[in-house]
């Protein structure tokens, strides 16, 4: 809310620039912003119209002889219909400047000597929608006589400075001018002083006919109300219109402005009702019947429902309690006798009508964040009040109750010593208590334990806690030593799932692949790609868009998405992985499990072309190489196994394994299927996808120490020629099974097929490496081996040695 | 000729014919040549029987000295030849040192996970633990827990991605404070931790907003925490973070899982506080939220909140990102374009 330093200035004094308040407040309570209005508008004075006749060559357009307060007339040509004889108007004088930089310019319309401008409110930077309805098609014209060159600017209260408070949801007890004197009184070391309404007796009267039924007792807290008889409906004053526009409200008539005054004035929405529109006066605050209407005027209404705490009187609906009112008992220029209401309603039932029904506004926002229940007939009193003093009155009735509900100051007790150890500074309980003073509480102390009493306006407050915040902020944060936790010391650190993640991350990173993070939240058939794990799918209920609705089940999609991404910008040598989590939901439970999963892309060319290296296409062999470097770090105790795959994902049925160690499947390695490769856009590309709690959970090796071999290998080299079905990983799972306890290794080195080689077979050429750590290798052990495995391998194989 | 003319006349010719030879084998020719069995020196000394008997340990002396000499002048000049071809092979083997390398380059961290690391080693070092949490969490821990039944406003603030009506994308990693407290055992000491993670809120992406980003949440419980401690604390921090002369301010504010709440401001790492457009011209920027923790989390844990106190806070890794590497589009850090991921090699 906008507080108005003019307005402010009732309550207390103010002596400081509205830059330097809004700092100080944002910094002691409320973040704040100052606002300057009218800095691009002068010259800007009154007019009095003196007489007025068309201008000769136009048939819209009048000349207006204008006192401005100077030695004569002057003269003024204005198009605006509503232009007439007598009346006061903003008057632009010549040299005056407007906003956007507008500048008026005496000249000559049509040929007649213009010096000036007669201004609407929306020419001086009114929005069109607060501009009083009489006036928004034209210029403004004062309510009342002005003397003639006074600064226009300043009565239309377009000089006013303005405190801008951004309240939290807990702070809306400066929702109201007073609430608002009370805090930054609080800063300033200012009590606010003000008037509480005075009513005239003799004009009070008993209104016996009124009847009010609160039937939705659990909703209503407070329903007062007055009525009064005879009010002239007019337009407000102008002290009223300009507080009124400058707070974002429309002013209407002297009725409803004043309503809308009172709830500015003390935070308070008021309603107005034109008592002769009401069904046998009665007026009854229920839920509402179902498929009943609200009627808003110009064609709009509102279908209510049983959730709707509605203002009905027999079987008209008069309003949607604290939200808005209708049509039906609207008071308008015809209206003789009203009906005050101050109320306190329900706020959450409040807050959801208000966003059922797209409604929100002054009234539902106060409802909604809570009022001063202690503030409910003062404010209803202030209402008539103001009401008597603009317009004449018969007679007014007594508060009328439909609900009242005692409002009891909060008592709060807090031990001095608990409150300095929570900020970690050191005051005397006098200090405390001074700065509780400057907010309005009354305190006792007895010893150690203070007992705050905490006025109504002030419902945020319930806790110790919460007095400690009033009384640090008041204090001062500035003011508070920073220190560090004093207690025990603890061991810090990542979990030792954290541990394992960094570390293979670490690998990824030294492999030369580009982190990415993509996002939880994919379309469903992303969802579905790469659901490898089978996954049940998890929806989100009310997704934003189609393309992020369900969870994840691989990292894949994403992965591809990038590479997508980057190769439409002409990155097309990409090495990617991310680390996160996918959502693997069994059916029959709502909730997926959150599984740690590293994958990664590549595609492209591996190596660079440049002047002494040429690049390579990537292949199979590169993201597996990738792969077998991460696994290698995984410290496993059994033997990694690439078992060829046809049915994973969309990968290439002849270009896949799945990665398993003892039988259980740990991931998958493979080349993206051409037909969704072409779908997705992208070139070759090649994938792994590993989950990393099963990797973490798989027996670790037990690494023990031995010294480097003191005696030399032996390597043997073996050419085979082998059905072209069989893997060299069976081959070489063969090999150690018939090479000996002194076989180390077997390093492939050929594997040929084409011209020379028997159709349906392919040439194969290992290296055999034998080493005895302890002794040197006689040629007839190594021998004997070499013999064992060749024969082996004809015997499973069929293999021809060559 | 004398024996003795004629090995001083070997010895000269022997010196002159090394110092001529150009190339190593010559040299090793010549060794061969002048002081093998078959050489002439070895020949000459054949004539030593007609050298009187008294003569022949001085012609003996000789012999061996103008062995020696030979063969100090053919490794003298094996040492020049030598010499003189490193200096040709170097001056052959001159590179254009400017081509550029052979690359071996090693990936780039994303940038997001850099900034959260970076804070993780800090906290570390303070000795907390680093917490994960659920991304699917349930209502009670992303609300109820942190002091937001249902139907407080402040479900209106954050906007959630439900699954069902009890379980949700986690809308803040606070949702990770009531599993921490309740599994910490008090009497082995504090609870200190940090919980970073992904969190998600309905919101339209775009250059300020992404439906889902990164929060870090920090919470201490002990006995006697105070908001000079949280001060303190984020004090450090944003030092560590933001650079050493960094001063912070606290503005009060409101969560409803703290109280006191505040706003924490650093002073401008731009421009030192004087004001600019980072700062919008205030010299202070926003970087995080924190408070004393409400006493009502704490005894929803069990905790009695007249012994212990605590703090938390809860920063955004996309804003401090953001900030200090002027990076003005929050999608970028989703796009994953290599070249916006790649310049942050090694910042962190
Ligand atoms: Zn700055």
């Amino acid at each position: 809310m906008k507080i108005s330093i003019d307005w402010l200035k009732e309550y207390i004094p103010v002596t400081h620039t509205v830059e330097e308040i809004a700092n100080k407040v944002s910094l002691t309570g409320i973040e704040s912003a100052p606002v300057e209005l009218g800095t691009d508008l002068s010259n800007l004075v009154v007019g009095h119209i003196t007489s007025l006749k068309p201008h000769p060559d136009s048939d819209h357009l009048n000349l207006c002889q204008v006192d401005v307060g100077q030695a004569e007339y002057i003269q003024i040509v204005c198009g605006a219909p509503n232009v007439a004889e007598g009346q006061y108007v903003i008057v632009a004088l010549d040299g005056a400047n407007l906003p956007a930089g507008k500048e008026i310019k005496k000249g000559a319309i049509r040929g007649q000597e213009s010096n000036g401008m007669i201004c609407g409110l929306d020419e001086l930077g009114v929005e069109e929608s607060l501009v009083p309805k009489a006036f928004q098609k034209g210029i403004y014209v004062f309510p009342s006589v002005e003397e003639p060159g006074a600064d226009a600017k300043e009565l239309l209260g377009l000089n006013d400075q303005m405190v801008d408070l951004d309240i939290t949801p807990n702070r809306a007890d400066t929702l109201g001018m007073r609430g608002a004197a009370w805090e930054i009184g609080a800063t300033y070391d200012e009590k606010p002083v003000f008037k509480d309404p005075v009513i005239d007796d003799s004009k009070v009267e008993d209104d016996d006919n009124l009847k009010i039924n609160i039937e939705a007792d659990d909703l209503v807290q407070d329903y007062l109300v007055r009525t009064i008889k005879n009010v002239q409906v007019a337009e407000s004053p102008l002290w009223i219109q300009r507080r009124l526009w400058n707070q974002g409200i429309q002013p209407v008539n002297n009725i409803i402005d004043a309503a809308n005054y009172v709830m500015i004035e003390y935070g308070e929405p008021i309603q107005v009702y034109d008592l002769d529109n009401l069904t046998d006066e009665t007026i009854s605050v229920e839920m509402a019947t179902d498929g009943h209407k609200l009627n808003l005027g110009k064609d709009d209404t509102k279908d209510l429902n049983h959730d709707d705490l509605v203002i009905n009187s027999g079987d008209q609906t008069l309003g949607l309690a604290g939200v808005v009112n209708g049509t039906s008992a609207q008071v308008d220029d015809d209206t003789r006798n009203i009906l005050i209401e101050s109320a306190v309603f329900d706020g959450t039932s409040v807050r959801k009508a208000a966003q059922r029904h797209d409604l929100r506004g002054d009234a539902s926002n106060r409802f909604e964040k809570g009022v001063d229940t202690g503030a409910v007939e003062i404010s209803l009193n202030r209402t008539v009040e103001l009401i008597a003093s603009i317009t004449k009155i018969q007679s007014i009735s007594q508060v009328i109750v439909g609900k009242q509900t005692p409002a009891e100051p909060t008592v709060i007790k807090a031990s001095i010593d608990h409150v300095n150890r929570l900020m970690g500074i050191t005051l005397s309980a006098d200090e405390m208590i001074g700065i509780l003073d400057r907010l309005g509480f009354s305190t006792e102390q007895n010893g150690d334990e203070l007992t705050v009493t905490i006025p109504t306006r002030r419902w945020d407050m319930s806790i110790e806690a919460d007095l400690i915040e009033e009384i640090m902020r008041i204090y001062g944060y500035e003011n508070l030593q920073g220190t560090l936790p004093s207690g025990n010391e603890t061991l810090g650190g990542y979990t030792p799932q954290r541990e394992f993640i960094n570390k293979l991350k670490n690998i990824l990173l030294s492999e030369g692949m580009d982190e990415t993070i993509n996002f939880g939240l994919v379309s469903k058939q992303e969802a579905r790609d790469f659901n490898y794990i089978d996954s049940e799918y998890t929806r989100v209920l009310h997704p934003m868009t189609e393309d992020h609705e369900f969870l994840r089940t691989s990292l894949i999609p994403g992965l591809i998405k990038n590479v997508a991404y980057n190769k439409a910008r002409k990155n097309s040598d990409l090495s990617l992985f991310e680390e996160g989590r996918i959502f693997d939901r069994e059916s029959g439970h709502d909730r997926p499990k959150e599984v740690e999963y590293i994958g990664g892309i590549i595609t492209g060319k591996v190596g660079t072309d440049s002047w002494n290296t040429s690049a390579k296409e990537i292949d199979f062999y590169d993201v597996k190489g990738i792969v077998e470097e991460l696994l290698s770090f995984v410290e496993l105790d059994s033997e990694v196994e690439y078992r060829a795959s046809k049915e994973i994902g969309n990968l290439h049925p002849g270009q896949t394994a799945a990665i398993l160690f003892d039988d259980q499947v740990m991931g998958y390695v493979g080349k993206i299927h051409p037909e969704y490769q072409s779908a997705h856009s992208i070139d070759d590309a090649f994938v792994f996808e590993l989950n990393v709690d099963k990797l973490l959970a798989q027996p670790k090796k037990n690494v023990k120490a031995m010294s480097a071999p003191k005696y030399p290998s032996v390597t043997r080299d073996l050419a085979i020629l082998v059905a072209k079905n069989i893997t060299s990983g069976e081959i070489v799972k063969q090999i150690f099974n018939d090479g000996g306890q002194y076989l180390k290794d077997v390093n492939i080195f050929d594997v040929y097929q084409g011209s020379n080689i028997e159709n349906g077979h392919k040439s194969l050429g290992y290296h055999l490496i034998f080493q005895n750590s302890n002794d040197t290798l006689t040629y007839d052990t190594v021998e004997k081996a070499f013999t064992q495995i060749k024969t082996g391998l004809i015997n499973k194989f069929n293999v021809e040695v060559r | 000729m004398s024996l003795n003319d004629r090995l001083k006349e070997l010895r000269e010719n022997g010196i002159n014919d090394a110092k001529r030879a150009q190339h190593l084998q010559d040299l090793n020719d010549l060794r061969v040549q002048l002081l093998g069995k078959k050489g002439p020196i070895t020949q000459a000394l054949r004539g030593m029987k007609d050298v009187p008997k008294e003569q022949r340990p001085e012609i003996g002396t000789l012999a061996n000295n103008v062995k020696k000499d030979i063969q100090t002048a053919i490794e003298s000049r094996i040492e020049e030849v030598n010499k003189r071809i490193i200096a040709q092979k170097l001056q052959e083997e001159t590179l254009d040192v400017t081509l550029p390398a052979q690359s071996h380059e090693v990936g780039t961290k994303h940038i997001l996970n850099q900034t959260i690391e970076d804070i993780e080693q800090f906290f570390i070092g303070l000795g907390y633990e680093v917490a994960p949490g659920y991304e699917v969490e349930e209502d009670h821990y992303n609300f109820e827990r942190l002091n937001i039944p249902k139907d407080h406003p402040a479900r209106d603030m954050q906007d959630t991605f439900y699954i069902t009506n009890e379980l949700l994308m986690r809308t803040q990693t606070s949702a990770q404070e009531g599993r921490d407290m309740d599994a910490h055992d008090f009497s082995k000491g504090p609870l200190k931790m940090i919980s970073p993670g992904i969190v998600y809120r309905r919101d339209d992406d775009d250059a300020t907003h992404s439906h889902q980003f990164h929060q870090l949440e920090g919470l201490v419980v002990d006995k006697n925490i105070s908001m000079a401690d949280l001060k303190g604390t984020l004090e450090a921090l944003c030092r560590h973070v933001f650079g050493p002369d960094r001063e912070i301010r606290f503005r009060p504010s409101f969560f409803p899982f703290t109280e006191p709440s505040v706003e924490v401001d650093v002073s401008c790492f731009n421009c030192g506080g004087e004001g600019c457009r980072i700062c919008k011209y205030t010299g202070w920027i926003e970087v995080l939220g924190a408070g004393l923790t409400h006493p009502n989390v704490l005894e929803m844990s069990g905790i009695d909140s007249n012994v212990y106190s605590a703090f938390a806070f809860g920063l955004g890794p996309e804003r401090f990102a953001m900030l200090k590497y002027g990076i003005d589009d929050i999608r970028d850090f989703y796009t994953n374009d290599v070249r916006f991921l790649e310049q942050f090699k090694g910042v962190n």
